[in-house]
């Protein structure tokens, strides 16, 4: 039996390895995990900022867009980076204390700090660049990104113990979650949606962590169909299905 | 310092379900090397994994007393993008120990000279073995669970090998699978011979070979 420390161990040196295997491999590794986002918030605020016709009472166009693309590619980049953590890492389940959820959860940690230094930088340059920084609330800020980074999680894990039995799992998935960002108010507000379309909107848990995050930062955002339970009840479902996928998981697995 | 009770492991096939260990029950005896005979595919492998805890068993218990390491192997447990410098640090972490210290050791056992610092990936197997014995070395088991792994190299690794287990004799034991009748005799005082899922004991690795070449 394994103490919570051996797992804490565990979990800390895969982090690093990850840190290492995901960035390392040349010196520009760390700069590239900040480029990416930056080249996908540049270009959709300089869409919207020629071609929309957003209104966006109070709210910067750059930081409106992180605080979109931000918690989104959180929710992304983690469920496929834990829907792969098995396949990727078969060799290190060879030491009997390192599982297949210690995979998840360092892949999910490496995810969640990545993106919360983007965040940072950019919602932190927006407000240098005003001469401002007035937040409604950095509980409520920080609690949406997590609430982002544990649905990718959570959704990751489901897909990790199911891409043990078919291999479609890791090729399906992602290509059914690229349309996604066209349904979860990434470049506008929930509430500029007219109302029958709206309901239909917030029956996706991201959009609920993505208003959260809005709603902490700006002061004075209306997020008035935001229910944090829903996406925390999501998460709660798939963890549960996840973790004992993974247990199942674990016994099928060929250790080569 | 294990002991095993009713242990029994099937893999699926296309042509049904093959049982690899049948109901396998052995208290492997302490400070004792013991050797595991068996012809290739005929579960071996699987029973050292099992021994270590990488693979679990279809059904029966399984009691460690004592630290037990991982199965050591030409195959897994390193990432081929990593040196192995970094591998080193990898494992010294997860079982605690003294990372400093595991690489130096294992740098002076392993003799991979500039090779430390190249990615695993470039290896051959004959380097990835001596990696994966100087890394096990590195770090202190009370059963060091060996995987054909010294049969390879060159004579002086080898010996090497050999005496690595002889100063540590009184402290910890290796059980030794291989298909290879001479490994068993370098280091092995008992010896048991794995056959369609069950597991002869013998109490000296003659009468072990006798049957098992009669097999």
């Amino acid at each position: 039996m394994r103490g919570s420390l051996t797992q804490l161990n565990v979990v800390y040196a895969l982090l690093l390895r990850e840190t290492k295997t995901r960035f390392g491999v040349n010196q520009l590794g760390y700069l590239w995990a900040i480029i990416e986002p930056t080249l996908w918030i540049g270009m959709f605020a300089l869409f919207y900022g020629s071609y929309g016709h957003m209104s966006l009472p109070g709210m910067n166009l750059v930081a409106f867009i992180t605080t979109g693309i931000v918690p989104f590619s959180l929710f992304r980049e983690t469920a496929a980076r834990c829907m792969s953590a098995i396949a990727a890492n078969t060799g290190l389940l060879f030491y009997p204390q390192v599982r297949p959820i210690d995979l998840v959860i360092a892949r999910a940690v490496l995810e969640f700090a990545t993106h919360l230094l983007v965040g940072a930088l950019f919602l932190g340059g927006v407000a240098l660049y005003l001469g401002v920084l007035n937040i409604e609330s950095w509980l409520g800020t920080l609690s949406g990104l997590a609430l982002a980074g544990a649905l990718g999680t959570s959704f990751g894990l489901v897909c990790c113990g199911l891409s043990v039995y078919s291999s479609n799992v890791e090729r399906l998935f992602p290509t059914l979650l690229r349309p996604l960002i066209w349904f979860s108010a990434v470049f506008h507000p929930a509430e500029s949606v007219p109302k029958g379309l709206r309901d239909l909107l917030m029956l996706n848990p991201l959009v609920h962590a993505i208003e959260m995050m809005r709603n902490g930062w700006f002061p004075g955002y209306h997020a008035r169909s935001l229910d944090p339970w829903y996406p925390l009840a999501w998460i709660l479902v798939m963890l549960f299905l996840g973790l004992n996928l993974e247990r199942i998981a674990r016994r099928r697995l060929e250790i080569a | 310092m294990i002991d095993l009770d009713k242990i029994s492991k099937a893999y699926p096939t296309r042509t049904g379900s093959n049982l690899v260990l049948d109901s396998v029950s052995f208290s492997f005896p302490p400070h004792t090397n013991v050797g595991i005979l068996g012809k290739n595919g005929s579960g071996k492998s699987t029973l050292l994994r099992i021994l270590a805890g990488t693979e679990e068993a279809d059904s029966g218990t399984i009691r460690r007393r004592g630290t037990v390491s991982w199965p050591i192997g030409f195959s897994g447990g390193f990432s081929g993008s990593l040196n192995a410098e970094e591998n080193c640090r990898f494992v010294a972490r997860i079982y605690g120990a003294d990372v400093d210290d595991v690489v130096g050791f294992t740098m002076e056992f392993a003799e991979l000279g500039d090779y430390f610092y190249m990615p695993v990936k470039t290896y051959s197997s004959g380097m990835r073995a001596r990696l994966a014995f100087g890394l096990s070395m590195a770090i202190e088991f009370d059963a060091y669970l060996v995987d054909e792994v010294t049969a390879v190299g060159d004579s002086n690794f080898q010996l090497k090998c050999r005496k690595a287990f002889e100063e540590r004799s009184g402290r910890s034991s290796v059980i030794i699978v291989s298909h290879h009748i001479g490994t068993v005799k370098d280091y092995c005082q008992r010896c048991a011979v794995l056959q369609k899922g069950r597991l002869h004991y013998f109490d000296s690795v003659d009468e072990a070979e006798r049957f098992y070449e009669a097999a």
